[in-house]
């Protein structure tokens, strides 16, 4: 029984990280599963605190994460065990990559530990002042991020490369299958260099990412500590130090075997293999005492919220969003985002909603939002459009950053307005008949002059961006969308409103 | 040897008496002549007033029936017009009814395989579910493709082209055996209409390319790769005003067209629309690309070279 737990571990930890691989791959057209399927973030109380931090208000589908923290009081930091997504890849890699020599000798990471708690604070502070870059080590927005980013277009990839050869071996017109279009994301290789990074940190010391930096880890220490499902340890203990070898996180510290730190623990019960049986795991009154804890002086608590509130200023402060340092007008937000200042504060930067664009339009920024709006997603027409029916988007939005929006509203919200760039355009440089953009238009928004010259009507503009998409003129559009800045609403369209008729054109005055 | 040699049939011979024998020995099988030829009165069948299946019944009946075109065990390509994220009743695309009673004429009638295809504007999903033809289509037996795949498509070189040389056409248009041209007319700024040839554009990879060319010989020169077999124009409502995306304001027509020559029956219907300036029904050539069409030689542009002929369905 005690030997088949860490089997059981290591499968329910696959299971965990293929489910999070399903969920990601169903996100996506028809959106009909019943479960969520951004469910881990909406399960991530990491997150849970910092938007409400952030926004001052509890968002509605973050609440399941603050039932989480309270399964955390009774079982410990069951989570970055038994079902982090992101802990069993580092797990795995750790297994096959770095496996420590039998004459490891640990080292004391005394000073090292208190890393994650100043990195939390940093947060919190952070936080407090609408600021939320610390999102980029959030395990769980990691992972999503990482695999929607930096994995799924090579695995389109290898799917459109081997296809083709795969189809010569069935019978001709049996089954037609189409390759899929390349998703494109400019920041992947960041992403997956992160990730490497991340990863190759278990070269150090195994799981260095959980021990010493993971903010959501350290969250479910500081409520883990009251834990209720504790360790004990009988007089049989031979000091044999097998426990402190196997601990995965370091919670048992070597010169006091039947102590624990039990903030650190992850309740994974590899130390029930005790030769002498002395361990077991059993409920007991929780207590706050532990022992050889870090030590968070005041001096390092004050350091650290000192350094979050200092860096949030500066990052605030700081005019990365374009060349000119002003406003970023190629900056179009998803239909239904928050304003700015908000949306870059809420977004977590999962990547979410770049999966579910059925038209690969959500880009994930690197600075054209200035540093605090880091990975967050931006409209980038030239790769792809707003789809008119579609507010995937908004659904999927763990902490409703992208507002769910009915279609009816989203169709009308004005994301941006086109503008024609006349000495590139077809139809104005040239004689040739163009009019892929009136053609294209959803909302009757590019009309044709007498010459069938395009024209644009702002006022019905939603710069949904499928003009500046389907437009034939090499290289950059012709007819370019410019956030409108403040998302607004339009007017439902008059079905009768003929979009072909020019107005007449006001009387010349005659000379006289 | 000589006496022998001379009683062989050599091929020429065998080639002449059976050249001889065929008529004879059809006249014989009234039956079996009758449904292969005699029924071919028309070249372009206007139906009106009934059902969508009984639009499509009377409108091929004077063709000659479906039997005309495909024989059994063959596959069939229908290029239907999903190209925008409409719902039906905005005659956008394809009305729903109509393609099934087709897909439905066309297994009947023998078909090994039915496939619709489309490279629509908008995402795929989108208009396949909210046109309702997907559904449409796979209740009626048939495969509905979306040619957002590169791979579904081929090279050709384009001969009879004046302007467009190489084009990339759907792979399974190019080897089906019978290929339909399934349109719905809908009015078209760019190119004043949009009509069975203009329908063709949707087997094109590079579509808005072809804007970039000069859109009415384009149109023209795709229609040279592959003769449409047979064109079902789906006539039931039409698009007047904002197309062809829409919405906009529709006719109820009423009819289904079928023809084929795609330039005659591209020429019929080019009178539905009204010029937007003087207010007068089009004339054939007026619409750029129907001109072209029929200098490239690929149909009858004056109706009355055409044997057309009107039916009442019900």
């Amino acid at each position: 029984m005690k030997k088949a737990i860490p089997y059981l571990r290591r499968t329910i930890q696959a299971l965990s990280f293929f489910f999070l691989l399903y969920l990601i791959l169903k996100t996506a057209f028809p959106l009909e599963l019943k479960i969520p399927v951004d469910l881990y973030l909406r399960l991530d109380p990491f997150i849970g605190i910092i938007t409400f931090l952030t926004k001052k208000e509890v968002i509605l589908r973050m609440l399941p994460a603050f039932g989480v923290l309270l399964v955390v009081i009774i079982f410990g930091n069951f989570f970055c065990g038994w079902f982090c997504p992101m802990g069993a890849t580092i797990d795995f890699f750790d297994r096959i990559l770095f496996r420590e020599k039998k004459g490891f000798k640990s080292f004391n990471d005394q000073s090292l530990r208190r890393l994650r708690y100043g990195i939390f604070m940093f947060s919190l502070v952070a936080g407090l002042m609408a600021f939320q870059v610390m999102y980029i080590l959030d395990p769980i927005s990691l992972i999503t991020r990482t695999l929607i980013i930096a994995f799924y277009p090579p695995a389109i990839f290898v799917f459109n490369h081997f296809l083709p050869q795969m189809q010569h071996f069935l019978p001709q017109n049996s089954l037609i299958a189409s390759t899929i279009p390349m998703p494109l994301f400019k920041v992947n290789l960041l992403i997956f260099l992160f990730f490497v990074i991340v990863l190759a940190l278990g070269v150090i010391r195994k799981r260095f990412w959980c021990r010493y930096l993971c903010p959501l880890g350290t969250l479910f220490s500081f409520v883990s500590r009251v834990r209720i499902l504790k360790r004990f340890v009988t007089e049989d203990c031979t000091h044999c130090l097998k426990c402190v070898k196997d601990c995965p996180v370091g919670a048992i510290p070597e010169t006091n075997p039947q102590e624990y730190r039990q903030q650190d623990c992850v309740s994974c019960f590899k130390c029930l293999e005790c030769p002498p049986e002395a361990v077991s795991f059993h409920f007991g009154l929780p207590r706050w005492r532990t022992v050889s804890g870090v030590n968070l002086s005041r001096r390092y608590v004050l350091g650290s919220l000192a350094f979050g509130a200092v860096s949030a200023l500066m990052i605030k402060a700081n005019p990365l969003q374009s060349e000119s340092g002003l406003k970023n007008n190629r900056l179009i937000r998803p239909p239904g985002s928050l304003p700015e200042e908000e949306f870059v504060s809420v977004c977590t930067g999962c990547g979410e909603c770049l999966k579910v664009c059925p038209n690969n339009a959500l880009q994930s920024t690197l600075l054209e939002a200035g540093l605090a709006g880091l990975y967050t997603p931006r409209l980038v027409p030239r790769i792809g459009y707003c789809e008119e029916f579609c507010n995937f988007c908004g659904r999927i939005c763990p902490t409703e950053a992208i507002r769910p929006l009915p279609i009816e509203e989203k169709r009308l919200l004005q994301m941006g307005i086109a503008h024609i760039d006349k000495t590139r355009c077809i139809a104005w440089d040239t004689e040739k008949i163009c009019l892929v953009c009136n053609e294209q238009c959803s909302s009757q928004a590019i009309i044709g002059d007498d010459k069938k010259r395009p024209i644009i009507k702002e006022e019905k503009c939603t710069g949904c961006g499928i003009c500046e998409n389907k437009c034939p003129v090499d290289g950059e559009s012709a007819i370019i969308v410019y956030a409108s800045g403040v998302q607004k609403k339009l007017k439902p369209e008059d079905l009768n409103n003929n979009k072909n008729e020019v107005p007449p054109s006001p009387p010349r005055k005659e000379k006289s | 040897m000589d006496h022998l040699k001379s009683r062989k049939i050599t091929r020429r011979q065998f080639i002449k008496g059976t050249a001889v024998a065929l008529p004879l020995l059809s006249s014989k099988l009234p039956f079996y002549g009758s449904l292969a030829h005699a029924a071919e009165e028309s070249d372009l069948v206007i139906a009106k007033n009934g059902s969508a299946s009984q639009l499509l019944q009377a409108a091929m009946a004077p063709l000659g029936g479906m039997g005309r075109f495909i024989k059994k065990g063959q596959r069939v390509v229908i290029k239907a017009n999903i190209a925008w994220a409409r719902t039906p009743d905005q005659a956008c695309t394809n009305n729903p009814d109509l393609l099934a009673a087709l897909i439905k004429m066309c297994y009947d009638t023998g078909a090994k395989r039915v496939a619709v295809w489309d490279h629509t504007c908008d995402n795929y999903q989108f208009c396949f579910s909210r046109s309702g033809l997907k559904e449409t289509a796979q209740k009626a037996g048939a495969d509905i493709f979306s040619g957002h795949g590169r791979n579904s498509y081929k090279q050709v070189e384009v001969q009879k082209g004046k302007k467009v040389k190489t084009v990339e056409i759907l792979r399974d248009v190019l080897e089906s055996d019978v290929f339909i041209n399934f349109p719905i007319p809908k009015q078209h700024f760019a190119t004043e209409l949009t009509l069975g040839m203009k329908n063709l554009i949707g087997i094109v990879w590079d579509m808005e390319q072809l804007h970039k060319i000069g859109l009415h010989q384009a149109i023209a020169d795709i229609n040279t790769i592959r003769k449409t077999d047979l064109v079902v124009m789906d006539a039931i409502r039409i698009l007047t005003t904002n197309g062809p995306k829409g919405p906009g304001k529709t006719e109820d027509i009423g009819e289904v067209i079928a023809s084929t020559d795609i330039v005659a029956a591209d020429a019929y219907a080019a009178a539905f629309f009204k010029h937007p300036k003087t207010g007068i029904p089009f004339k054939p050539e007026e619409i750029q690309f129907v001109k072209n069409a029929y200098d490239l030689g690929l149909g009858q542009i004056n109706l009355s070279k055409v044997r057309v002929k009107k039916v009442t369905a019900a």
